[in-house]
Protein backbone atom coordinates (compact mmCIF):
# COMPACT_ATOMS: atom_id res chain seq x y z
CA UNK A 1 0.00 0.00 0.00
CA UNK A 2 1.76 3.57 -1.06
CA UNK A 3 0.28 6.57 0.97
CA UNK A 4 0.96 9.88 -1.11
CA UNK A 5 0.99 13.20 1.22
CA UNK A 6 0.01 16.44 -0.69
CA UNK A 7 0.17 19.44 1.12
CA UNK A 8 -2.97 21.92 0.38
CA UNK A 9 -1.92 23.99 2.86
CA UNK A 10 0.36 23.81 5.97
CA UNK A 11 -2.28 22.52 7.83
CA UNK A 12 -4.26 20.22 5.50
CA UNK A 13 -3.33 16.89 4.61
CA UNK A 14 -4.87 14.74 1.86
CA UNK A 15 -4.16 10.68 1.53
CA UNK A 16 -4.24 9.65 -1.78
CA UNK A 17 -4.80 5.91 -0.93
CA UNK A 18 -3.67 3.41 -3.71
CA UNK A 19 -3.20 -0.27 -3.16
CA UNK A 20 -2.53 -1.93 -5.92
CA UNK A 21 -0.86 -5.09 -5.02
CA UNK A 22 2.73 -4.22 -4.63
CA UNK A 23 5.63 -7.19 -4.28
CA UNK A 24 2.94 -9.90 -5.39
CA UNK A 25 2.77 -9.31 -8.90
CA UNK A 26 1.79 -13.06 -9.86
CA UNK A 27 -1.70 -12.40 -8.40
CA UNK A 28 -4.53 -11.14 -10.50
CA UNK A 29 -7.55 -10.34 -8.48
CA UNK A 30 -10.18 -12.63 -8.00
CA UNK A 31 -12.63 -9.73 -8.03
CA UNK A 32 -12.62 -9.13 -11.78
CA UNK A 33 -14.36 -12.55 -12.17
CA UNK A 34 -17.83 -11.43 -9.89
CA UNK A 35 -20.82 -9.93 -11.11
CA UNK A 36 -20.18 -6.87 -9.80
CA UNK A 37 -24.22 -6.91 -7.56
CA UNK A 38 -24.16 -9.80 -5.99
CA UNK A 39 -20.22 -8.86 -4.62
CA UNK A 40 -21.64 -5.76 -3.34
CA UNK A 41 -24.42 -7.51 -1.22
CA UNK A 42 -22.33 -10.67 -0.05
CA UNK A 43 -19.29 -8.26 0.82
CA UNK A 44 -21.61 -5.61 2.66
CA UNK A 45 -23.28 -8.54 4.68
CA UNK A 46 -19.65 -10.02 5.11
CA UNK A 47 -18.21 -6.73 6.52
CA UNK A 48 -21.07 -6.10 8.51
CA UNK A 49 -20.88 -9.70 10.22
CA UNK A 50 -17.18 -9.11 10.55
CA UNK A 51 -17.61 -5.74 12.69
CA UNK A 52 -20.60 -7.35 14.66
CA UNK A 53 -18.22 -10.38 15.70
CA UNK A 54 -15.27 -8.00 16.79
CA UNK A 55 -17.27 -5.83 18.65
CA UNK A 56 -19.16 -8.32 20.30
CA UNK A 57 -16.50 -10.71 21.44
CA UNK A 58 -13.59 -8.44 21.54
CA UNK A 59 -15.01 -5.11 22.75
CA UNK A 60 -17.71 -6.36 24.75
CA UNK A 61 -20.25 -4.30 23.03
CA UNK A 62 -22.82 -5.11 20.07
CA UNK A 63 -23.18 -3.01 17.32
CA UNK A 64 -26.13 -0.96 17.01
CA UNK A 65 -27.77 -0.27 13.55
CA UNK A 66 -27.26 2.76 11.74
CA UNK A 67 -29.67 4.88 9.32
CA UNK A 68 -26.85 6.91 8.29
CA UNK A 69 -25.23 5.60 5.04
CA UNK A 70 -23.16 8.83 4.22
CA UNK A 71 -19.59 8.96 4.98
CA UNK A 72 -18.14 11.35 7.57
CA UNK A 73 -15.85 14.15 5.52
CA UNK A 74 -13.55 13.89 8.48
CA UNK A 75 -13.40 11.18 11.53
CA UNK A 76 -11.10 12.20 14.08
CA UNK A 77 -9.35 8.85 13.94
CA UNK A 78 -9.69 6.41 10.63
CA UNK A 79 -7.25 3.11 10.98
CA UNK A 80 -6.29 1.17 8.08
CA UNK A 81 -5.26 -1.74 6.53
CA UNK A 82 -3.73 -3.06 3.07
CA UNK A 83 -4.99 -6.19 1.25
CA UNK A 84 -3.09 -7.74 -1.20
CA UNK A 85 -3.76 -10.94 -3.63
CA UNK A 86 -7.00 -12.22 -4.14
CA UNK A 87 -8.77 -9.30 -3.14
CA UNK A 88 -6.52 -5.84 -3.12
CA UNK A 89 -7.62 -2.62 -1.70
CA UNK A 90 -7.72 -1.14 1.49
CA UNK A 91 -10.15 -1.71 4.86
CA UNK A 92 -10.85 1.80 6.63
CA UNK A 93 -12.08 2.13 9.99
CA UNK A 94 -13.57 5.63 11.73
CA UNK A 95 -14.59 6.92 14.40
CA UNK A 96 -15.03 10.30 16.46
CA UNK A 97 -12.13 10.63 19.04
CA UNK A 98 -14.95 9.85 21.98
CA UNK A 99 -15.79 6.51 20.69
CA UNK A 100 -12.16 5.76 19.83
CA UNK A 101 -11.57 5.94 23.50
CA UNK A 102 -14.38 4.19 24.58
CA UNK A 103 -13.30 1.32 22.30
CA UNK A 104 -9.94 1.37 23.96
CA UNK A 105 -11.14 1.34 27.00
CA UNK A 106 -14.09 -1.74 27.08
CA UNK A 107 -10.90 -3.41 24.92
CA UNK A 108 -8.51 -3.30 28.11
CA UNK A 109 -11.44 -3.69 30.23
CA UNK A 110 -11.15 0.23 32.44
CA UNK A 111 -12.82 3.05 33.26
CA UNK A 112 -9.60 4.91 33.08
CA UNK A 113 -8.56 7.22 30.46
CA UNK A 114 -6.37 5.29 28.08
CA UNK A 115 -3.33 7.13 25.86
CA UNK A 116 -3.83 8.21 22.71
CA UNK A 117 -1.04 5.53 21.77
CA UNK A 118 -2.87 2.52 23.63
CA UNK A 119 -6.17 4.46 21.02
CA UNK A 120 -4.28 3.78 18.32
CA UNK A 121 -3.34 0.31 18.82
CA UNK A 122 -6.65 -0.62 19.86
CA UNK A 123 -7.94 0.90 16.38
CA UNK A 124 -5.55 -0.63 14.76
CA UNK A 125 -6.06 -4.21 16.36
CA UNK A 126 -9.65 -3.44 15.69
CA UNK A 127 -9.63 -2.89 11.73
CA UNK A 128 -7.32 -6.12 11.86
CA UNK A 129 -9.72 -8.18 13.08
CA UNK A 130 -12.64 -6.80 11.22
CA UNK A 131 -10.18 -7.44 8.09
CA UNK A 132 -8.99 -10.88 9.18
CA UNK A 133 -13.02 -11.95 10.18
CA UNK A 134 -13.87 -10.51 6.56
CA UNK A 135 -11.83 -12.65 4.87
CA UNK A 136 -12.72 -15.83 6.50
CA UNK A 137 -16.28 -14.83 5.34
CA UNK A 138 -15.46 -14.93 2.01
CA UNK A 139 -12.31 -17.40 2.04
CA UNK A 140 -13.58 -18.89 -1.41
CA UNK A 141 -12.81 -15.46 -2.88
CA UNK A 142 -9.82 -14.75 -0.56
CA UNK A 143 -7.56 -17.43 0.23
CA UNK A 144 -4.88 -16.18 -0.97
CA UNK A 145 -5.22 -12.91 0.45
CA UNK A 146 -2.62 -11.38 3.02
CA UNK A 147 -2.83 -8.04 5.43
CA UNK A 148 -0.91 -5.75 5.59
CA UNK A 149 -0.03 -4.30 9.78
CA UNK A 150 -2.60 -1.55 9.90
CA UNK A 151 -2.07 2.71 10.18
CA UNK A 152 -3.61 4.67 12.42
CA UNK A 153 -4.12 8.42 10.99
CA UNK A 154 -5.81 11.02 13.69
CA UNK A 155 -6.52 15.03 13.56
CA UNK A 156 -9.49 17.16 12.51
CA UNK A 157 -7.76 18.34 9.14
CA UNK A 158 -7.58 15.62 6.73
CA UNK A 159 -9.35 13.70 3.68
CA UNK A 160 -9.25 9.87 2.34
CA UNK A 161 -9.06 9.54 -1.68
CA UNK A 162 -9.40 6.19 -2.48
CA UNK A 163 -8.57 5.42 -6.32
CA UNK A 164 -11.85 5.41 -8.54
CA UNK A 165 -12.58 2.02 -10.59
CA UNK A 166 -12.90 -0.55 -7.76
CA UNK A 167 -15.61 -1.51 -5.89
CA UNK A 168 -16.59 0.40 -2.60
CA UNK A 169 -18.24 -1.13 0.40
CA UNK A 170 -19.34 0.65 3.07
CA UNK A 171 -20.84 -0.30 6.83
CA UNK A 172 -21.93 2.05 9.28
CA UNK A 173 -22.94 1.13 12.55
CA UNK A 174 -23.47 2.71 15.90
CA UNK A 175 -20.92 2.04 19.10
CA UNK A 176 -22.81 3.09 22.56
CA UNK A 177 -24.83 5.64 20.44
CA UNK A 178 -22.38 7.61 18.27
CA UNK A 179 -22.00 6.67 14.53
CA UNK A 180 -18.89 4.81 13.20
CA UNK A 181 -17.90 3.86 9.63
CA UNK A 182 -16.14 0.84 7.94
CA UNK A 183 -15.13 0.94 4.47
CA UNK A 184 -13.37 -1.45 1.90
CA UNK A 185 -12.05 -0.15 -1.11
CA UNK A 186 -11.26 -3.20 -3.78
CA UNK A 187 -9.61 -3.05 -6.92
CA UNK A 188 -10.89 -5.03 -9.81
CA UNK A 189 -7.62 -6.17 -11.25
CA UNK B 1 -3.25 -27.07 37.70
CA UNK B 2 -0.32 -25.28 39.07
CA UNK B 3 -0.10 -22.06 38.49
CA UNK B 4 1.28 -20.59 34.81
CA UNK B 5 4.72 -18.72 33.68
CA UNK B 6 3.33 -17.57 29.59
CA UNK B 7 4.91 -15.77 27.06
CA UNK B 8 2.14 -13.43 25.14
CA UNK B 9 3.86 -12.36 21.83
CA UNK B 10 2.10 -9.57 19.39
CA UNK B 11 2.98 -6.16 18.54
CA UNK B 12 -0.53 -4.72 19.73
CA UNK B 13 -0.03 -4.04 23.47
CA UNK B 14 -3.99 -4.00 23.83
CA UNK B 15 -3.75 -7.85 22.32
CA UNK B 16 -1.20 -8.36 24.87
CA UNK B 17 -3.06 -7.11 27.95
CA UNK B 18 -6.44 -9.08 26.35
CA UNK B 19 -4.90 -12.30 25.97
CA UNK B 20 -3.36 -12.05 29.58
CA UNK B 21 -7.43 -10.91 30.55
CA UNK B 22 -8.46 -13.99 28.63
CA UNK B 23 -6.11 -16.33 30.48
CA UNK B 24 -7.34 -15.50 33.55
CA UNK B 25 -10.94 -15.52 32.54
CA UNK B 26 -10.54 -18.87 31.15
CA UNK B 27 -10.07 -20.39 34.51
CA UNK B 28 -5.93 -20.39 34.36
CA UNK B 29 -3.85 -19.47 37.72
CA UNK B 30 -0.44 -17.23 36.42
CA UNK B 31 2.63 -16.68 38.18
CA UNK B 32 4.12 -14.85 35.43
CA UNK B 33 3.78 -13.00 31.81
CA UNK B 34 6.43 -12.14 29.86
CA UNK B 35 5.58 -10.20 27.12
CA UNK B 36 7.06 -9.24 23.85
CA UNK B 37 6.14 -7.50 20.87
CA UNK B 38 7.92 -9.28 18.29
CA UNK B 39 9.85 -12.35 17.11
CA UNK B 40 13.46 -11.06 18.11
CA UNK B 41 11.94 -9.60 21.37
CA UNK B 42 10.33 -12.88 22.37
CA UNK B 43 13.57 -15.12 21.41
CA UNK B 44 15.54 -12.86 23.49
CA UNK B 45 12.70 -13.53 26.62
CA UNK B 46 13.11 -17.16 25.89
CA UNK B 47 16.83 -17.04 26.21
CA UNK B 48 16.62 -15.89 29.80
CA UNK B 49 12.97 -17.60 31.08
CA UNK B 50 11.53 -20.36 31.00
CA UNK B 51 7.61 -21.00 30.47
CA UNK B 52 4.70 -23.21 30.32
CA UNK B 53 3.37 -21.94 27.05
CA UNK B 54 3.92 -19.38 24.55
CA UNK B 55 0.91 -17.36 22.23
CA UNK B 56 1.93 -15.49 19.32
CA UNK B 57 0.18 -13.06 16.71
CA UNK B 58 2.09 -14.16 13.35
CA UNK B 59 1.73 -10.83 11.33
CA UNK B 60 4.44 -9.00 13.19
CA UNK B 61 7.06 -6.28 12.31
CA UNK B 62 10.87 -7.24 12.79
CA UNK B 63 10.47 -11.06 12.48
CA UNK B 64 6.81 -12.65 12.22
CA UNK B 65 5.28 -15.54 14.40
CA UNK B 66 5.79 -17.71 11.72
CA UNK B 67 9.57 -17.72 11.72
CA UNK B 68 9.53 -17.44 15.45
CA UNK B 69 8.18 -20.85 15.92
CA UNK B 70 10.58 -21.96 13.63
CA UNK B 71 13.54 -20.18 15.27
CA UNK B 72 11.92 -21.72 19.15
CA UNK B 73 12.98 -25.10 18.19
CA UNK B 74 16.59 -24.37 18.73
CA UNK B 75 15.85 -22.83 21.75
CA UNK B 76 16.81 -24.62 24.93
CA UNK B 77 14.32 -23.21 27.13
CA UNK B 78 11.51 -23.34 24.94
CA UNK B 79 11.93 -27.32 24.46
CA UNK B 80 8.87 -29.44 25.03
CA UNK B 81 6.48 -25.42 25.39
CA UNK B 82 3.48 -25.65 23.59
CA UNK B 83 2.96 -22.82 21.39
CA UNK B 84 -0.64 -21.43 20.44
CA UNK B 85 -0.79 -18.76 17.84
CA UNK B 86 -3.30 -16.05 17.96
CA UNK B 87 -4.02 -14.39 15.00
CA UNK B 88 -6.11 -12.90 12.03
CA UNK B 89 -4.44 -14.96 9.75
CA UNK B 90 -6.37 -18.47 10.25
CA UNK B 91 -5.90 -18.91 6.83
CA UNK B 92 -5.08 -22.59 5.78
CA UNK B 93 -1.79 -22.28 4.17
CA UNK B 94 -0.88 -20.23 7.43
CA UNK B 95 -2.09 -22.89 9.93
CA UNK B 96 -0.26 -25.29 8.12
CA UNK B 97 2.97 -23.29 8.19
CA UNK B 98 2.78 -22.79 11.87
CA UNK B 99 1.63 -26.06 12.72
CA UNK B 100 4.72 -28.01 10.57
CA UNK B 101 7.03 -25.15 11.98
CA UNK B 102 6.17 -26.64 15.33
CA UNK B 103 2.86 -24.83 16.85
CA UNK B 104 0.42 -26.98 18.68
CA UNK B 105 -2.58 -25.40 17.81
CA UNK B 106 -4.05 -22.12 17.04
CA UNK B 107 -6.80 -19.59 17.79
CA UNK B 108 -8.73 -16.78 15.48
CA UNK B 109 -8.87 -13.56 16.55
CA UNK B 110 -11.40 -12.38 17.86
CA UNK B 111 -11.81 -15.02 20.20
CA UNK B 112 -13.76 -15.65 23.60
CA UNK B 113 -12.53 -16.99 26.61
CA UNK B 114 -14.00 -20.20 25.85
CA UNK B 115 -12.23 -20.15 23.27
CA UNK B 116 -8.67 -20.05 24.64
CA UNK B 117 -9.75 -22.96 27.37
CA UNK B 118 -10.96 -25.25 24.82
CA UNK B 119 -7.47 -25.05 22.85
CA UNK B 120 -5.72 -24.59 25.26
CA UNK B 121 -6.07 -26.52 28.78
CA UNK B 122 -5.84 -29.78 26.75
CA UNK B 123 -2.27 -29.17 25.43
CA UNK B 124 -1.37 -27.93 28.82
CA UNK B 125 -2.62 -31.60 30.38
CA UNK B 126 -1.35 -33.47 27.61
Amino acid sequence: MDSEYKGVSPNRVQLIISAKSSGLRGFVSKLAGLPREETQQRFTQALDSAAAEVFEMMVGTPLGPSDEATLPRVADYTAMIGLAGDLCGVLSFRCSHESAARIACRMLGTDENTSAECIRDALGEICNMVAGSFKAQVSDVAAQCMLSVPTVVSGKDYQLYPLVDGLRIQVSKTFEGALIWMTLDLHSS
Amino acid sequence: MNALSVLIVDDSSVMRKIVDRSLRQAGLELKEVFEASNGVEALARMQQNRVDLILSDINMPTMDGLELVRQLQAVENAKGVPIVMITTEAGEAHVVQALSNGARGYIRKPFSPDQIKERIIPLLQG
